[in-house]
């Protein structure tokens, strides 16, 4: 038992106490970062502050009141009053303006305007006119009524045992599993990435024939596998970190991030999912490593699973709309392409029990045939050089 | 001279009896091909498509919604409102009921205090913040009319003009935002100018790196210098990359040109006949640049392995066009977006990503080029320095610092 240890805390560091690791473990964070500092610079460069003109015939903005100020990163946008088309084409066309709209007189009737542009105002400062034309429809209005009306109502879907929410303001608790998800599987498909070079490197340099001198293949697999798991573990661990420390810092500045609600059978159902996907990747990979001869030559062959554990992603938006498509389902019962779906719908729909059950099943049906797969390559392939095994082989009734 | 033909007709064969490289090269755009004529009939409609649609979309279910309203707001319905779709309950545990009997498919109850707060809950059994199928924008309009005390022409003023005429003074033709088009092209156009030029270039590097690994290399250099090796390499790859461009880019116009008749695409999405002039010239500079500084690399590494880990040092210039892509489609012409295209590390893709996006002036394209080729002149001749005998065989672990000053001729 001593050198199942041994062997595990050996492969543990490694890989971790290794500057590359450590590189790649804080740059996700960082990386994640500067995607949010980039949104928002270009949210901000999206809108554009450079006034919008009007000219009115209607009499409806003779007294115009200013729209409500736009939410930070967006910016506000001046409206100017013209009397006379030529003076706002001349403006327009010395960039003094970005747009400007001829209100006709029976515009309250027809509701019929022209916009007038050189290069189409992003929709940002077209939702601030609106929102100023509105205004102005609305002051005759109680303040109360021109209140709500102007700032919309705020729906909350609520799942009907009303355990789960989300709603414009909360959409934290969508993103969140989604989030959690994600980085699940960028984690488990690059530690099980390291498994499959400490398998194939000892082979290649010939450390594997001294090893075995000394312990079974079965420690040294199970131990690889097991040093595998906790690598992968320190990972999620560390960007678990990140982000509720994130989670805590933002909500200071965004309160939308406020309002968070776990809901344990979530959390139940991403960990059953995710645990038996883990093992399953990993035997798959120290199969992999077991059955070629060179560590290029693997990397290759792992980018035929890495497709379909990420091919859901492709299909996100059709996912995030149609949570219960025919096809959703059906890759929610693939091995390979479980985990990611299971992430990516579990956000936007409650799945079905049974669905979650049997994607499950077939999960830990298929992690126990992955981890078979490994032993039998692994002791079929361990001493062999420059011929790569087989899979009829490892199929094969040969006793091993 | 003969050597260097050697190495050259070597590469090329070597290369070109791989079943991967035939595959990037006529499988892709034969894939490509193949999408485009399917997006194409699936645009005019046939049964494939509505086969597509079901496979992708959710279950079918009842339209009908219920709504419980505890405010008070609304008291009458519009008459625009087609009757049947929402339907009032007195309470929620009756619309619960109704939902769990498959009489409505989710309900709204608007609390007492929505004209202070604006909250309204929707119960839905699925759960599906984003689903098309719900009744809420109708809702929002009953509630707006009510509000309003029942006056339709104000209610449907207050989502901005009803019909809002949009006139352009500019003279060049306008792309719609709304195109998918106007984002995809010059997105398709980066990406592929990515591919193209790190896909010849670390070919460039593997093939240097796994020679001196399996000490080809030592064997070689007896009978040719260096320099031959490095020339037959660079202009063999170049030669292969070159017609993988000249493949891809002739495809992706000869579709686009297509796709013209089968969309009905306004002109302004047509690639001039100088795209593809200036194409070739930013993917053979370009690859001039990285190509050499790939080499530069594979002389120093001791192996395969590290060879790949020491790509990013090469290619990180040509990652920052990609990560900052949407601000150069959104804003071709603005300051960063000049800057990155003029610049000769960015230059080859960032440029082709404003030229496929359009309103470049000649000048800029020009001294871009002019800059990109002094640019591949000194890396060229660094690397030709670094590429000799001692570095060749010498199987020292590689650092960063040993790259960069052998690239300033600093040993």
């Amino acid at each position: 038992m001593s050198k199942f240890w041994k062997i595990a805390s050996h492969e543990y560091s490694r890989h971790v106490f290794r500057r590359r690791f450590l590189m790649a473990l804080f740059s996700v964070p960082l990386i994640m970062v500067f995607m949010v500092v980039l949104i928002i610079v270009i949210i901000r460069m999206d809108s554009n502050p450079t006034p919008i003109g009007y000219i009115d015939h209607s009499g409806l903005l003779a007294n115009a009141i200013s729209q409500p100020a736009a939410k930070w990163p967006e910016r506000t946008v001046p409206m100017l009053a013209y009397t006379d088309e030529t003076t706002a084409k001349a403006d327009l066309q010395a960039g003094k303006l970005q747009a400007y709209y001829i209100i006709p007189g029976d515009y309250l009737t027809t509701g019929q305007a022209q916009e007038i542009y050189l290069k189409e105002p992003k929709g940002i400062a077209a939702q601030q006119f609106d929102a100023f034309l509105s205004a102005n429809l609305l002051a005759n209005q109680p303040a109360e009524i021109a209140n709500r009306i102007l700032g919309g109502s705020n729906l909350i879907v609520q799942s009907s045992d009303k355990t789960r929410e989300a709603s414009k303001d909360r959409f934290i608790n969508i993103l969140l599993p989604i989030l959690a998800g994600i980085l699940f599987i960028v984690g488990m498909s690059t530690s099980s990435g390291y498994l499959m070079q400490a398998v194939v490197e000892e082979k290649e340099n010939r450390t594997m024939e001294i090893m075995v001198t000394s312990v079974s293949p079965g420690q040294l697999m199970s131990a690889k596998v097991i040093a595998d798991i906790a690598i992968g573990v320190t990972q999620l661990l560390v960007w678990a970190l990140f982000i509720v420390l994130a989670l805590i810092i933002g909500k200071n500045f965004i309160p939308s991030l406020g309002g968070l609600k776990f809901s344990g059978e979530m959390i139940a159902i991403i960990v059953a999912v995710m645990v038996p996907a883990f093992i399953m990747i990993s035997g798959l990979m120290a199969a992999v490593g077991a059955t070629v001869s060179e560590a290029s030559e693997g990397q290759q062959i792992m980018g035929l699973f890495t497709i379909p554990i990420w091919l859901p992603y492709i299909f996100i938006a059709v996912f995030i709309q149609n949570p219960n498509s025919p096809l959703a389902i059906a890759m929610s019962f693939f091995p390979l392409t479980a985990p990611m779906t299971i992430a990516l719908r579990i956000g936007f729909t409650s799945i079905p029990s049974w669905q979650v059950i049997v994607s499950v099943i077939i999960l830990v049906l298929s992690a126990i045939g992955a981890v078979w797969l490994a032993g039998r390559a692994f002791r079929l392939g361990m001493l062999r050089y420059g011929q790569r095994l087989h899979w009829k082989e490892i199929f094969s009734r040969q006793r091993v | 001279m003969n050597k260097t033909l050697l190495v050259l007709k070597h590469e090329i064969t070597t290369i070109l009896s791989r079943p991967s490289f035939l595959f990037a090269m006529f499988g892709i755009p034969i894939i490509g091909a193949a999408v485009f004529i399917i997006a194409g009939q699936l645009n005019k409609g046939n049964p494939a498509q509505n086969l597509l649609t079901q496979l992708i979309s959710s279950p079918q279910t009842t339209l009908a919604e219920g709504y419980v309203d505890q405010s008070g707001i609304i008291k009458d319905i519009p008459a625009s409102v087609q009757p049947g779709l929402l339907v009032a309950f007195p309470d929620e545990a009756s619309a619960s009921q109704a939902m769990v009997d498959g009489k409505i498919s989710g309900y709204y109850v608007i609390p007492p205090d929505y004209i202070q707060k604006g909250n309204i809950n929707y119960i839905r059994p699925d759960f599906n913040p984003l689903s098309s199928s719900g009744q809420s924008a109708l809702l929002d309009w009953i509630l707006q009319v009510n509000l309003l005390a029942g006056n339709t022409q104000l209610a449907t003023l207050i989502n901005g003009p009803k019909n809002l005429e949009k006139v352009s003074l500019s003279p060049a033709p306008q792309r719609a935002e709304s195109n998918m088009l106007t984002f995809f092209l010059p997105y398709a156009v980066t990406m592929l100018f990515y591919i193209i030029i790190l896909s010849a270039a670390s070919l460039l590097l593997s093939s240097v790196a796994k020679e001196k690994e399996n000490r080809v290399l030592e064997i070689l250099l007896l009978s040719i210098t260096p320099r031959q090796l490095l020339t037959g390499k660079i202009v063999g790859l170049g030669l292969l990359g070159l017609v993988q461009t000249i493949a891809w880019v002739g495809t992706g116009r000869i579709l686009l040109a297509r796709s013209g008749t089968t969309f009905n695409l306004p002109i302004a999405f047509q690639l001039p006949p100088s795209f593809l002039i200036w194409g070739l010239i930013f993917f053979l500079l370009g690859y001039a640049v990285y190509a050499s500084l790939m080499a530069g690399l594979g002389a120093l590494v001791p192996n395969l392995r590290e060879a790949s880990q020491a790509t990013i040092l090469v290619i990180f210039p040509l990652i920052i066009p990609i990560f900052l892509i949407s601000v150069l489609i959104n804003e071709p012409n603005s300051l960063l977006a000049t800057i990155l295209s003029l610049f000769p590390l960015t230059s080859p893709v960032a440029m082709m990503t404003r030229l496929s996006a359009g309103g470049v002036p000649f000048w800029q394209t020009l001294l871009a080029a002019v800059l990109l080729a002094l640019t591949a002149m000194v890396v060229v001749r660094s690397v030709a320095r670094m590429f000799h005998a001692q570095s060749l065989l010498s199987g020292q672990p590689f650092n960063r610092k040993m790259f960069f000053n052998a690239l300033l001729g600093k040993s």
